[in-house]
């Protein structure tokens, strides 16, 4: 296990610098960052002056170079928009909100996904099964942004049950999870719901059912442990699209998250900004990716890594 | 003691209703307490920073101006008052004295002097990796005389010194702490002699400032003063309705009626500098070549319907970039609509173009202003209907900036707002002599333009430089390498219970917050 463990962990670094490169790359080539930081009308000799004082009049190959022989010191830059602060301090400050955000939102997502997949299971294609479908549907359907301006709607400005917007408190993380959460439960307990129906052909439960056993209790235990391989798959890939979706959470929320920092910095080509965050995220999903290969040798005996 | 079951009910039932009275009470306390004392403000942006030198943006200036003072300070009517220079002089065409203002302290009990006055503006002047350097090059030296009098001098005769020193980029900050921590530890603990200090700094969320009882001017009314980031227009608008902010600026036109309509919130428009032009490319070959083909594009654009679509009404059409409270714009270019499609179609056939003859292009950006993509469609349609074939490419800001704006790739007409954060006719006009930053855009060069300019720059009778910035204006107005179309509004939401005028430089001075 350790051997397996190592070796994945080595594996990540060509992943970042191929992220890395990328980034660099498509930033560099995508637009010129000292227009935008200057008024519609600012004169050439200030736009030159900015452009030499954030070192971007070099050719691209040395700023490539400078920027590599940086990064191997862990330092990220300095960003176009704040001067005179650690770029990585910058991007951490903001990390823990969005950690809140995803983790609240994942806790949301299971708390759905997990009970309505079952009852779906259970009560294939009756009534509780057609139900626990459109709502799954209804979820992936409805787009992040609006989903969040409807609940603000209705909770907090017409309701007043909740606040709008901000991170002050639990009662702050309620409608934003629930945003995010959403999104991802539909897949979730449509996983859920096939995982159980597999066992729920096998012998042994139909065996279980014709002598009068609680059938469903040996359903819902041995099929959640096969559902699970396939449910814990597909949350470690959704977690990168909770990355994604968080931007737009965060941003309709006023939630002070890494996802607003990360929209901000790309619209006005902060690069420095941008290469962090990139790399930041890199990190997460490839950790929640190894995370979960190693949750499978839990859940499945049958899995062993060498 | 023995106690009837029913005396015990009654005793409970009465505390318990007295209970609840003490916590009702406290919370009616609560809470009027904490709408009197604390006033929150919604902005679009978070700071970056506390660098008052280093950040180029109204919206960060509009927190940073209740922390910080200036040597002169423009109030509500756009007027220059005393501020941290109770008075000031100019000896000579190079030289200005200002006399400082006595008894003032930093936020950390030490004394303001002449000291903090030369740190702070020689920085901005000679620093040049710093945003607000090129509004202040032309200051040279600040020389103490002594510990409340100053002389500053400047590279060549400047009319506009006292603009420059009364705006953004202008705030006096504490030579003793910088010396002491740097910008670095500066930009996030900030110290100033303004009405409100530091408190803290939540990134992204929330900056809090409290009020500062030994500010020269007294202590302000609102004890609390915040200044919340929320990025979404709805969120915003959501939070001024539940009462949750006193102040939310960047109001949607389409928000206006609900706001209006409910009980906690209202709407104020205030006109700002910024102004949407056009800029067009008289290069030869190009179709806006032909300054009648660029004067019946103007006369083909209905103004006041233009800022009824796009902006609910909410702006004024002008014919030249000028607005109220600008030193030296001409004003008759004010409230200006030349909309005559007749006469277009006359001027068009005039230059050779038959109806559906003439092709223009039309580039603007999409989200950096209130309707800007709308604003370009709508021209698109009024050029249509005096038979042009106008063409539309509408690009996010940092890709308009990127391949066209920036690029100086414009090919006939181009759509840009333009503010004036020097209150100055001047300042309005620098970029478009031959050697200017939109030389290369329009491809326009008159050479009596630039000696009017050039004579106004430094021109210290304020008479005479008037008038020759208003001949500057009527060439350009005649030549039309821009366009001016109409002065943006600002849409402010304020709370019933607050009075509040927003002022035209954008600033969110609390100071003169009161409530109701």
């Amino acid at each position: 296990m350790t051997s397996y463990l190592a070796r994945r962990i080595v594996q990540m670094v060509p992943v970042l610098f191929g992220v890395v490169t990328i980034i660099f790359v498509l930033l560099r080539v995508s637009g010129d960052p000292v227009q935008l930081y200057l008024p519609e009308d600012a004169s050439v000799e200030q736009v030159e002056e900015l452009r030499r004082a954030l070192g971007l009049d070099r050719p691209l190959p040395v700023q490539y170079a400078l920027f590599l022989a940086d990064l191997a010191r862990g330092d990220f830059g300095e960003s176009l928009r704040y001067r005179n602060q650690n770029v990585l301090t910058i991007v951490l400050e903001r990390l823990p909100a969005t950690l809140e955000l995803a983790s609240a939102a994942l806790l949301v997502a299971v708390l759905i996904s997990l009970p309505l997949g079952i009852v779906a299971a259970l009560n294939r294609n009756r009534l509780p099964d057609a139900v626990a479908s459109a709502v799954a549907m209804l979820g992936r359907a409805m787009p992040n942004f609006w989903l969040g301006i409807m609940l603000i709607l209705a909770f907090a400005v017409h309701l007043r049950w909740l606040p709008v917007s901000g991170r002050d408190g639990f009662a702050n993380l309620v409608l934003p999870a629930l945003t995010l959460g959403t999104s991802i439960a539909a897949l979730l307990m449509r996983l859920m719901r096939s995982g159980m129906l597999e066992v729920m052909n096998q012998d042994y439960v139909r065996t279980a059912k014709a002598k009068g056993l609680r059938w469903r209790r040996v359903v819902v235990k041995h099929g959640l442990r096969n559902a699970l391989i396939g449910y814990v798959t597909v949350l470690g890939l959704e977690i990168a699209g909770l990355l994604a979706g968080a931007v737009v959470t965060e941003q309709v929320f006023a939630w002070p998250g890494i996802g607003r920092l990360a929209i901000q910095a790309i619209n006005s080509r902060d690069m420095a900004i941008v290469q962090a965050v990139v790399i930041l995220a890199a990190l997460v999903v490839m950790t929640a990716n190894l995370l979960v290969d190693l949750a499978y040798a839990l859940i499945d005996p049958r899995i062993r890594y060498g | 003691m023995h106690r009837s079951a029913h005396d015990t009910f009654r005793r409970s039932r009465r505390r318990a209703a007295r209970f609840a009275l003490a916590l009702l009470t406290a919370l009616a306390l609560g809470m009027s307490a904490h709408a009197q004392s604390t006033l929150t403000v919604a902005q679009t942006v978070d700071i970056p920073g506390f660098d008052p030198h280093d950040h180029g943006s109204t919206a960060v200036e509009a927190v940073l101006t209740n922390v910080f003072d200036y040597l002169l300070f423009r109030d509500a009517n756009g007027d220059i008052q005393p501020a941290l220079a109770t008075g000031y002089e100019q000896v000579d065409d190079l030289t200005w004295r200002f006399t400082l203002r006595e008894g003032v302290t930093w936020h950390d009990g030490e004394p303001f002097t002449a000291a903090d006055v030369e740190f702070s503006l020689e920085r901005v002047a000679k620093d040049d990796t710093l945003f607000e350097h090129d509004s202040f090059r032309q200051i040279v030296d600040v020389e103490v005389v002594n510990d409340h009098e100053v002389l500053l001098h400047t590279e060549g005769p400047d009319p506009v010194l006292l603009s420059r020193i009364s705006r953004k980029g202008a705030a006096i900050v504490p030579k003793h702490v910088i010396d002491a921590i740097g910008w670095d530890g500066f930009s996030v603990a900030p110290i100033g002699t303004g009405p409100y200090r530091f408190v803290e700094w939540l990134r992204d969320d929330r900056v809090v400032f409290e009020a500062f009882e030994g500010h020269w001017r007294g202590a302000p009314t609102f004890e609390r003063l915040v200044f919340r980031a929320v990025p979404e227009d709805a969120t915003r608008v959501g939070e001024l309705v539940t009462g949750n902010v006193d102040i939310a600026v960047n109001i949607p036109s389409q928000d206006v009626e609900r706001i209006q309509g409910s009980t906690e919130a209202g709407v104020v428009s205030q006109p700002t500098t910024r102004i949407m032009m056009l800029l067009l490319n008289t290069a030869d070959g190009k179709a806006t070549a032909d300054p009648r083909v660029r004067e019946a594009i103007e006369l083909a654009i209905d103004k006041e319907l233009l800022i009824d679509v796009v902006a609910g009404g909410f702006g004024v059409p002008v014919g030249a970039r000028v607005s109220p409270g600008v030193a030296a714009a001409p004003m008759k270019y004010y409230r200006q609509n030349a909309y005559d499609p007749e006469r277009a179609r006359e001027l068009l056939a005039e230059a050779g173009y038959g109806p559906g003859e003439l092709t223009v292009a039309l580039q603007g950006p999409d989200g950096r202003y209130p309707g800007d993509a709308d604003t370009l469609a709508v021209v698109q349609t009024m050029l249509q209907e005096i038979d042009v074939n106008a063409t539309l490419e509408t690009l996010e800001w940092s890709a308009y900036n990127g391949r066209i704006w920036g690029a100086d790739n414009v090919e006939n007409v181009a759509l840009i707002g333009l503010a004036n954060s020097l209150f100055d006719g001047w300042f309005a006009l620098r970029t478009l002599p031959c050697d200017g930053t939109y030389a290369k855009r329009t491809n326009w060069c008159n050479p009596t333009f630039d000696q009017l300019l050039a004579d106004a720059e430094f021109n210290l009778d304020l008479e005479e430089r008037a008038a020759q910035i208003e001949e500057a204006f009527d060439i350009v107005v005649n030549e039309r390498p821009m366009i001016a179309l109409f002065q943006i509004d600002a849409l402010v939401g304020v709370a019933n219970d607050i009075t509040w005028q927003p002022r035209p430089d954008e600033m969110i001075w609390a100071f003169d917050i009161q409530p109701n």
